[in-house]
């Protein structure tokens, strides 16, 4: 990771326009996100306006962007399982919204976990019925 | 596709990591153990279809609407109770913005 100390890639994305990141931003998907398994750099971006919503934005396709929340925003009682360090990981899930007058769903499911020491992420399947691929988190 | 007939207790070796082990059958229901690394993720192929399926919806989601859906109190969120499970988000690297079109 020394040799990315420091270093910027400017980004042009539809949602945020250009953004400058810096390496030390990124977070490496080795294994990409499931269906994108192609894209492996991504940086979390975040703005007041949308909070506490927070976008996971391909550095290599910046026109693919993941809009994600802390699961437990969504369900206090969340819970990953033993194999994970809630301290030293941090939790996202993804969120569908169809459009403005739609179901805006969760994906409890399929957590996304970056570790903030190496600058690592992935998005894991947890073995577990209780939770959703498609968790309905606002109605009307 | 490798063709292989199995009875009960019997083991598929795949690479030197992973093995499948047949545990039961019954009425048509296979039940197999499986063995392997961390980093081979194993799922039963619905579910990590449909997780794909959610990812390619969840891209086409516009900010517009989202930020529509904040404005109009749509969200039912625990805000205020939530906000410090996880600490570390605190110091989370990441890109803020002002969406003011650098």
């Amino acid at each position: 990771m020394n040799d990315k100390t420091n270093k910027e890639v400017t980004i042009q994305t539809p949602h945020f326009g250009k953004l400058t990141v810096n390496e030390e931003m990124i977070f490496l998907f080795d294994n990409g996100m499931l269906g994108f398994e192609d894209l492996t750099n991504f940086v979390v971006v975040s703005e007041d306006e949308s909070a506490p919503f927070k976008w996971l934005i391909s550095i290599e396709k910046p026109e693919i962007g993941f809009p994600m929340l802390s699961p437990w925003l969504i369900d206090l009682n969340y819970s990953p399982g033993n194999h994970y360090d809630i301290e030293k990981q941090v939790f996202f899930v993804v969120v569908t919204l169809e459009n403005e007058n739609g179901k805006m769903t969760a994906n409890m499911k399929a957590p996304v976990i970056l570790d903030t020491e190496n600058l690592k992420g992935e998005q894991i399947i947890l073995p577990f019925d209780k939770y959703s691929t498609n968790y309905v988190i606002e109605e009307k | 596709m490798l063709v292989l007939s199995r009875k009960v207790g019997e083991v598929i070796t795949i690479g030197s990591s992973v093995t499948v082990t047949v545990l039961s059958v019954d009425r048509g229901i296979v039940r197999l153990g499986i063995n392997a690394p961390k980093s081979i993720p194993v799922h039963r192929k619905e579910i990590h279809d449909k997780i794909v399926e959610t990812n390619r919806q969840a891209v086409k989601t516009e900010i517009s609407a989202l930020k529509k859906a904040i404005s109009k109190s749509r969200i039912l969120l625990n805000n205020d109770k939530s906000s410090n499970v996880q600490g570390k988000l605190l110091n989370f690297p990441e890109k803020i913005t002002d969406n003011q079109q650098e």
